[in-house]
């Protein structure tokens, strides 16, 4: 497995939360699902959904929304599970993701990938691998293995997080 | 070839267990000469596979060890505690030579040779000893006079060696092991080539010869069979003595080998017993038993158990786990279908994949004897070196538990019982002035208790005392000086990290790495850690485990729209009970079978909404030694439940131990009912204590 940054891949699945488009690496992407049945684990973190059965074995799906500080995902017949091979601490873990919807898988070099700004996003810079711009739509590239593999439950900069909370009060 | 020399690492650790494992028999047991005889083969076998293998430093090293057992075995040499010491020094270094063959470690190096001139000097010191004796009392000395008249006379063996067709998969060459036979005296060997196909059919790899051997030897039949002792498995040997003359310098004998054969016929050992008891009719009938004697042991050795990888195990294992579940499926698709005759077979289907199960089981369940050799070890080492006498004592080592469990409970256990040493149990002057016997006593103890097994470890030692734990805690700032804290509480104190009473940092236990570590490796396998102690009387720990990790017999229920299993072995009775009843309560307790029952609400402790039924199910479990009900909205019946780990995202979540799939594909939450109650009953407390305080 390559470490962080650098893939061997150039292929990027897009998808969707609320109204931002995001990207992860393909080579991160097990599999894309349907909504299923989901089974819910008493006294478990908000973000954590519960567990899916994926062909005999149990994966725990996680409400990215909610790790992204956005309000918790809404079915639709868009929502899709996206199955994700993390590695989390040198181990391979895998889970299933909720996100709202899949787009398409693209071809983007590492010439059109730009390093993620400091400023002007809401997202901490290291969970963003970069950005690319594609027919005027900006995507940010997230860093799957750590959003997913750290204990913190948001992804957002400390001082959007406190922001939104003052404006939700 | 990197293959072989895997396996040999393999056999050769599994020979270094059983090394350490006879010497610590032998020192209880000086005198059995058939330890010392087990000691004797185990090293010869790890010389010669050492030096088949490419280990030379191994085979070097064991060579003056098994030169040393050879005397014992002789009678020349007595077990004492100076040479058990020296030989347990060097199966650990054994252990450090098999990982690293070529010494590249200055400290094994130093080891290595340090060891050696320790060996060396035990055999040059019984070699004068002996050859002194020798001198003096050469005509009364009746042990070394037999010796020497042993040592002249010559016997004539028939050794019938048939190597298997697939003796050179193991790197065995044959002509070597008949080349060690010529070096034992004069000795002819007779090769028997027929089995041999023609050039084209010949298949380079596997072994067509045979032979017949003669051999006039001073040695005795024992040191035959030695050569042969690794190839036991991959040969059939035959070995008879003929006669306690040199054969091979009979004329007549040496006629009949040259003898032309018809169809390319062996020799036979019959006709040779015959042509013998002609030569000299006085055959020995012991001798011949004795001959029997070896054969027959050599074959119930390789019957009695097979070596499986531990891979092969855990495929089987997972294998198992995917019919159990596959079978649930079938079960519930027969029962919907409604056609009879499918649901005979499944029935069936059932009734052998729990058998299988059952079985597969059994395979990975280890005796917790398996540790032991380790633990003694470790007593006798570290009581010398704290110049404390301790005995140790082992109970119910039948108990058997997970393979998986097993390997994990190894570092645990060995810090537990290093604690007692180094902390709990006194040094002799301590001991009598207390009152108490000399020889401190570590107990361990294992036995069965509902589904899980419980392992003892006590001492009769210091004991913790609460002061120094208060003091600790105060002066680490964990607890505050208004604090109260029960007895129990203050000694629970040394589960948390970084706590250590132990006044000086010894070699042996005092980091301060320590208990809190043991619990996190034993919650690991999904045990509890207990310690209960008093001053001066001693120290408890018990450690709880479940018996396995992959499968349960369970109880399927439901709450809202979700299955849960809970753990049969834990379950005691079900109820029904009225929903007011259950709801509308301030004690949380019911009666059952008139008794007095305290219950959790389920829904209510998972966060969910009220039920609006009018009947409800109760599940009363056993907890430590109460009954506790739990309240469900009903229970569906009994389920084989394959434990799926939820995985490191729910490694918080205490009260589900894992999932499984039913037959339909939904997916059931495992409860652990003692971490699920333990949990509840704590929040319970919680919550009244808020109450209060209002």
């Amino acid at each position: 497995m390559i470490e962080n940054k650098k893939h061997a891949i150039n292929s990027y699945l897009t998808f969707k939360l609320g109204d931002e488009f995001f990207a992860a690496n393909v080579s991160k992407v097990l599999n894309i699902l349907e909504m299923t049945k989901v089974t819910k684990v008493p006294k478990a973190p908000n973000y954590m959904k519960g567990v899916i059965n994926l062909r005999g074995s149990v994966l725990p799906l996680v409400d990215t929304r909610i790790k992204f500080d956005m309000t918790e995902t809404e079915y639709t017949t868009n929502t899709c599970i996206l199955v994700l091979d993390i590695n989390m601490n040198g181990e391979p873990v895998h889970l299933g993701a909720l996100v709202d919807s899949v787009q398409e898988v693209l071809e983007i070099d590492d010439v059109n990938i730009q390093p993620p700004p400091n400023i002007g996003t809401r997202y901490r810079s290291e969970f963003i691998e970069g950005i690319a711009k594609v027919e005027d739509e900006f995507i940010m590239i997230l860093n799957m293995d750590l959003i997913f593999s750290t204990d913190e439950l948001s992804v957002l900069k400390e001082s959007f997080k406190e922001g939104q909370e003052e404006v939700v009060k | 070839m990197d293959n072989f020399r895997k396996k040999f690492i393999e056999e050769a650790t599994e020979h270094i267990n059983e090394l350490e494992k006879a010497l610590l028999e032998l020192e209880r047991d000086p005198e059995n000469k058939e330890l010392v005889e087990k000691v004797f083969r185990v090293m010869h076998s790890l010389k010669g596979g050492g030096a088949m293998f490419g280990f030379d430093k191994i085979s070097e090293f064991t060579h003056h060890l098994e030169t040393i057992y050879d005397l014992v075995r002789n009678g020349q040499m007595y077990i004492s505690k100076d040479l058990l010491d020296v030989t347990l020094a060097s199966v650990d270094h054994l252990s450090n030579l098999l990982n690293d063959e070529k010494i590249n470690d200055q400290l094994t190096l130093e080891k290595h040779s340090e060891l050696t001139k320790r060996i060396e000097n035990i055999i040059s010191q019984k070699q004068t000893i002996s050859s002194d004796s020798l001198k003096k009392n050469h005509e009364n000395n009746s042990i070394t006079s037999t010796q020497s008249s042993k040592d002249e006379k010559i016997s004539t063996f028939y050794i019938l060696f048939q190597p298997n067709e697939h003796i050179f998969n193991n790197g065995t060459n044959p002509l070597y092991l008949v080349d060690e036979l010529y070096g034992l005296g004069t000795c002819k060997a007779i090769p028997h080539l027929h089995k041999v196909p023609d050039y084209y059919d010949i298949e380079p790899t596997k072994c067509y010869t045979y032979w017949e051997i003669f051999l006039s030897t001073k040695n005795d039949i024992n040191s035959i069979t030695d050569v042969f002792i690794f190839v036991e498995d991959e040969c059939n040997i035959d070995i008879h003595k003929l006669s306690d003359t040199n054969l091979l310098k009979n004329k007549q004998f040496l006629k009949l080998l040259e003898e032309p054969r018809t169809g390319n016929k062996d020799i036979g050992i019959n006709d040779l017993q015959a042509f013998v008891s002609k030569l000299s009719s006085a055959q020995s009938i012991k001798e011949k038993k004795t001959e029997e004697k070896v054969i027959i042991a050599s074959k119930e050795n390789s019957i009695s158990s097979i070596r499986v990888s531990s891979d092969k195990l855990d495929t089987l294992m997972n294998l198992v786990s995917e019919l159990v579940t596959t079978q649930a499926r079938l079960s519930l698709y027969a029962e919907q279908g409604g056609n009879p005759e499918l649901i005979a077979i499944a029935e069936n289907v059932q009734k052998l994949s729990r058998q299988l199960r059952d079985i597969a089981f059994s395979i990975v369940l280890i005796p917790i004897e398996n540790l032991l050799t380790r633990f003694q070890r470790l007593v006798r080492d570290l009581s010398q070196e704290l110049k404390k006498e301790v005995s140790f004592i082992a109970e119910g080592t039948d108990t058997e538990l997970d393979k998986t469990i097993i390997e994990n409970l190894t570092d645990p256990l060995l810090h537990i019982l290093r604690n007692s040493l180094d902390h709990g149990i006194e040094d002799p002057a301590t001991r009598l002035k207390l009152g108490k016997p000399r020889q401190g006593t570590i107990l361990l103890k294992a036995f069965y208790s509902w589904a899980n097994v419980h392992i003892q470890i006590s001492d009769d030692g210091a004991g913790i005392d609460p002061e120094r734990i208060r003091q600790k805690a105060l002066s680490k700032g964990i607890i505050s000086v208004d604090s109260t804290l029960s007895h129990k509480e203050l000694i629970d104190l040394v589960f948390l990290s970084g706590f250590s009473t132990a006044q000086n940092v010894t070699d042996v236990s005092g980091r301060g790495v320590g208990m809190d570590v043991v619990r996190r490796k034993i919650a690991d396998i999904r045990g509890e850690v207990e310690i209960d102690s008093k001053i001066n009387i001693g120290t408890t720990i018990t450690i709880k485990l479940p018996l396995t990790l992959s499968i349960i017999d369970g109880l399927l229920v439901k709450i809202l729209d979700t299955f849960y299993v809970i753990p049969l072995t834990a379950v005691d009775k079900i109820y029904a009970a009225d929903h007011n009843k259950l709801t509308k309560t301030f004690n949380n307790l019911i009666i059952l079978d008139g008794e007095q029952i305290p219950f959790f609400y389920l829904r209510n402790e998972f966060g969910l909404e009220e039920n609006k039924v009018k009947s409800e199910q109760v599940v009363v479990v056993h907890y430590e030694d109460k009954r506790i009900g739990l309240a469900v909205d009903n229970v569906v019946g009994e389920y084989q439940a394959v434990l799926k780990p939820l995985g490191k995202y729910y490694k918080n979540q205490e009260i589900i131990s894992g999932a499984t799939i039913l037959g339909d594909g939904t997916i059931a939450l495992v409860i652990d009912s003692n971490k699920a109650i333990k949990y509840f009953s704590n929040q319970f407390i919680q919550n009244q204590m808020m109450e209060d305080k209002k």
